[in-house]
Parts: C-alpha cells; structure tokens; sequence
C-alpha cells in the first residue's frame, strides 16, 4: 500500500471547509430558520403595534430605526446561545469528535471554521433585522438613517464578542445544555445584575459587555447622549450611565480577543473522554 | 524508517494513575498487528494518543516517521481511524460525510466521488448514501465508520474494537471488510477483545495489562512460545466432584472450567508428551474419556496465562 498522495489543503483552505459544513448545521438542524422567525416576530411587533395602538410613526429616520435597535442585544443573546453555546462541547458530548480530531486538521482551524460559520448565521439574522428596520424607516420617514447602519456595525462587533464569550463557555462545559443556558444567562442575567448593582454604587460598569452594548442602540440619538450625574437635597448621588463609544467599541474587541484565546487554550487541551 | 508506527515511552498519568506506562513497540509496514488487553490495560489510551484525541504526558509516536504531537496535522494525514464508535453529524448522509472528511484530506471532487462509491460498495451501505445518518443503526455507522477511515487511501488503518456493540451479522460484515484491507495491504493496528478473530486475521498480536507492554510478535510464534495448548475434554460419565478437584490439580494444567456434567475445557502447559500424560492421569483419575481434542483457542490461553502472571 502506498502512501495517501492527496496534498493537504492549507489552512485557510480546511477553515473554509469547516465553516461550510458548519453552516450546513445550522441551516439544517433550523436553528436558523428558528433565529429568522423570531427576527421576523419582533419586527412585525413593532412595525404593528403603534398604529394599532393609535400612535403614529415618527417622522424621523434615526428615531424609527432607534426603536428597533432596542431589541439587538437580546436578539444577539439569544443568536450567540443558539449559534457558539454548544459549538464546541458538542463534538465531546456527541462523540463526532472521534471523527473530526483525528483528521489532520489544527484544533485552531476547526475553531475558526466553526467561529466563522456562528459569525456567517448571526450576520444573516442581523442584516435581515436591519434590512428590513433600515427599509420600512426610508419607506415611511422618506429618509435613510445613517446612524442605523452604524448600529449594524456596533451589532455585529457585540455579537462577534457574544459569540466568542459563547466558544469560550462551550470549550469548557461538559453538557451542550449547560453550555447554552450559561451563554444565555450570562448575557442576559448575570452581566446585567453586576451593571445594576454597579450603577447604583454609583460606579460606571464601563467594562461589563451589556453596557457596552447600549451604545448599539444610543447611536442612532443624535446627538449621542452623555452620563447624567443627579445630586438631590441628601448624600444620594444618582447617575444615568451611558456608554463612551470607543470605550464600548474597545471593550467589544477586547472580550472577543480575550474570549477566543482562552476557547483555544482549553479546545486544545481538551481530550476525548469515554 | 521501515515501520508504519513507532512508540517509544508513551506515557499516559492521570493524576495518580498510570494508564500507560513508558510503552514501547513498533508496527512494521503492511502487517495486521491486534492490540490486546483487558479493560483498563491503556489499549484505548493509547490509540486514542497515537489519533490525536489525547495528549501523552511524555514519550513519542510516529506515524509514518512523522511526530504525532510535534507535527500532527502532516502525522495524520497518511491515517484512517475508527476510535470508539464515532458518531456522526445527524444532519448530512454518508455522501456529505465522506465529502467533508475528504476534502479536510485535500481530495478533488472527483475524487471523493470515485472513492466514495468504492468505499461505501466496500461497505456494504451504497444504498443508504444519500440517507441522513441520524437514524442509522449502530451497525451501520460503523460501517460509515471504516468507508471513512479508508477513503483517503491511507496505508495506515487503526481501529478500536471495530465489532464493539454489534450483532453476529455486523461481527461478521466487519470482519470481511478488515480481511479485504487485510489483503489490499493496509497496515492495521486495531484493538479488540474478539481473541478468535485477532487470531484468525492478524500477522502479530501486542498483549498489554496496566500500561505495559507484556509481549509482542507473530501470533504463531508466541502461541508455540507459550508452550501451552487449549483442550475440550468429554466423558462418557459424569464428572464427580472430587474428579474435577483431581484433574484441575495436576501439574500442567491452568485454566480449568467445567461446562456441564461430562465436559470441561483446560490450558495445559507443555507439548504432545505433556498431552499424552494429561490423558493418562485423567484415566488414573477414572475418567473414562470420549473426546479429547486440542481447541482454536491457543491465543486465548496465552492472553488468560499472561494476564493472570502481570496481576
């Protein structure tokens, strides 16, 4: 028998390769039709809800497309749960690693395959989001909101962090499930009581990712609001904390960095158990 | 570097254990090694170091002359594996499957074409490539299991108890695959606890038992090394009590275990002279013997003799 005389595939050529049959998985398994029904709800509400309710729509392109960027954060939660809790942990739980890890691929290329693939089906959701909030906003306001596309793109640096906080959870976990309910309520829960607790000490969670992610929606005010210090008759100190743009925007890169190393360090580690 | 596979002190500890301890052993070129061992001996351990799913604490393996953990991508890329019993991803069909693996080894399309309906025809599972795997039997992914192990062609094949969980007819199906790579001269290194088929099928055997390496070699030459024969005795009376104490006493034999009232199998040590002593003592016991006959188990003593001596 001679040896295998098919020439390796570069790197960048096996993360492509990864990524496509990873994206198949969500295209397959509905994950991605899931996330797209969802989008598709929260739009309809609220496009529907105001004139339904005897309110008329504002007149502005920015302050239309600020109401639908409200709801990016919790979209992204629910896309990074959906799309990197369990992309890792399952090749461990389902036993497919025994498949995948002995193939001469890099533990780094599968992670990036499969990072890209989670980047690819959270990209489709916000696009579509935005599409449609950035069209009904022309359609209706007659003028296109520049501040949304920014948004689109403090959006998408969230959920590049949401999603690789999400790798990092799942190359450590043991169970898929455990892997996406810790993603969803790390996001959603845990982030947001340290930011409270914070706030009302009268400290700026300045680096709790959630706060950061306000200024996904503070963009589109123009212009962009700044922290309100309120002093009353007492010692009480009260203050409305906004997020400082490059700060967030730092603060994004920096847990998306971070998270992402470490999900490598512990994926690399990590071994096939019975 | 003549050999398909080189270990040399693989190490495997976790925490307080030592699940393979300092072990040593080469797999020559085209030759159909089985890996033995009880549970817990490090066979898996080690397979699973040499495919890349564990980490060795210390010691090398090549594969081809290639490191395994300085140089894996390029160690792997010459290798078929069947580790466990792998699942698959539910959501694509054999066809898909054999397609990801494929290109992930740099085949073309037209390759992965060719060589799927060959391995899959091999296999026996043709009519279910464009099935999503997610409902296939056990038995039907391991054979998926073996068609991508031996897609790309590789001239190194290591399998972990490929007939785990499967029926007879699956025993059997596997069994001819690995005949027919046997015959195509894939070296292949495959673990098992089916002591009949390694010996019916492999060129050498490697006995392990708590980490280490007990002995290695051709099958045939270690079964006349051990000096030791497996026979199937039949009465025409029933065994007493006290008979069987007799016999299972007797300098030669070991192994000894009774089925029935008139049949028992033992190991006896030694060669023809020893044989026919046996016969004569088991007259002077009071049996009188009907059948008395050497069985195809010889490998089987061995691994029982050589395991109970490393306890």
């Amino acid at each position: 028998m001679s040896r295998s005389t098919y020439v390796l595939p570069s790197n960048a050529s096996q993360i492509r390769i990864v990524m496509k049959y990873d994206f198949m998985k969500y295209l397959r398994n509905k994950r991605l039709a899931g996330m797209s029904a969802i989008v598709t709800l929260v739009l309809l509400l609220i496009t529907a809800l105001p004139p339904l309710l005897g309110n008329s729509y504002t007149d502005d392109a920015n302050e239309f497309v600020n109401t639908y960027t409200s709801f990016v954060g919790v979209l992204i939660i629910i896309g990074a749960t959906l799309f990197a809790g369990d992309a890792i942990v399952s090749e461990f739980q389902n036993r497919t690693g025994y498949l995948l890890f002995p193939k001469p691929v890099k533990k780094w290329v599968l992670l990036a395959g499969k990072f890209l693939a989670s980047m690819g089906a959270m990209l489709l959701v916000l696009v579509l989001y935005y599409g449609v909030a950035l069209l009904l906003g022309l359609a209706i306001t007659g003028s296109f909101s520049v501040l949304g596309v920014e948004s689109l793109l403090l959006a998408i640096m969230y959920a590049t962090a949401a999603i690789s906080v999400g790798f990092l959870i799942s190359s450590v976990m043991k169970g898929t499930t455990g892997a996406q309910i810790l993603t969803f309520a790390l996001f959603l829960f845990i982030f947001n009581i340290i930011t409270g607790i914070m706030t009302i000490s009268d400290v700026e969670p300045w680096f709790i990712i959630t706060y950061s992610s306000g200024a996904i929606s503070y963009i589109t005010q123009d212009p962009y609001p700044v922290t309100v210090t309120a002093t009353g008759d007492g010692p009480m100190v009260m203050s409305s904390y906004v997020p400082d743009i490059d700060v967030a925007i730092a603060v994004m890169l920096a847990y998306a960095l971070i998270s992402l190393v470490l999900a490598h360090y512990f994926f690399r580690r990590r071994e096939m158990s019975a | 570097m003549s050999n398909a596979i080189e270990i040399e002190g693989l190490t495997k500890t976790y925490e307080d254990l030592v699940a393979v301890d300092s072990l040593t052993m080469n797999v020559e070129k085209n030759r159909f090694v089985g890996f033995l061992g009880p549970n817990g001996a490090g066979k898996s351990t080690t397979i699973k170091m040499l495919t890349n799913l564990s980490n060795a604490t210390a010691g090398k393996a090549y594969l081809n002359g290639i490191d395994v953990v300085t140089d894996p991508k390029n160690a792997l890329s010459d290798l078929g594996t069947v580790v466990e019993t792998p699942e698959f991803y539910p959501y694509l069909t054999p066809n898909e499957t054999l397609a990801y693996l494929g290109e992930l080894h740099g085949m073309t399309d037209r390759d992965i074409k060719r060589r799927t309906t060959e391995v899959l025809d091999t296999v026996k599972m043709s009519e279910w490539a464009s099935k999503r795997i997610g409902k296939f039997s056990k038995g039907m992914k391991q054979r998926v299991a073996i068609a991508q192990a031996i897609l790309h062609e590789p001239s190194i094949v290591i399998l972990d108890e490929p007939t785990s969980g499967l029926d007879p007819r699956g025993i059997f199906e596997v069994r001819e695959v690995l005949l027919g790579l046997k015959d195509d001269g894939y070296t292949i290194f495959m673990s098992s606890h089916m002591l009949n088929d390694v010996q019916e099928m492999c060129d050498e055997v490697a006995l392990m038992n708590r980490g280490q390496l007990l002995k290695s070699g051709p099958v045939d030459e270690l079964i006349a090394s051990a000096n030791m024969r497996r026979l199937e005795v039949r009465t025409a009376r029933e065994i007493t009590e006290t008979q069987l104490n007799r016999v299972a006493q007797l300098n030669a034999v070991s192994d000894f275990e009774s089925f029935g009232p008139r049949d028992f199998v033992l190991s006896l040590i030694g060669g023809d002279e020893a044989q026919a002593n046996l016969l004569e003592d088991m007259r002077g016991i009071g049996l009188k013997v009907v059948n008395f006959k050497e069985s195809g188990d010889s490998l089987e003593s061995l691994y029982m003799s050589l395991i109970k001596d490393s306890r």
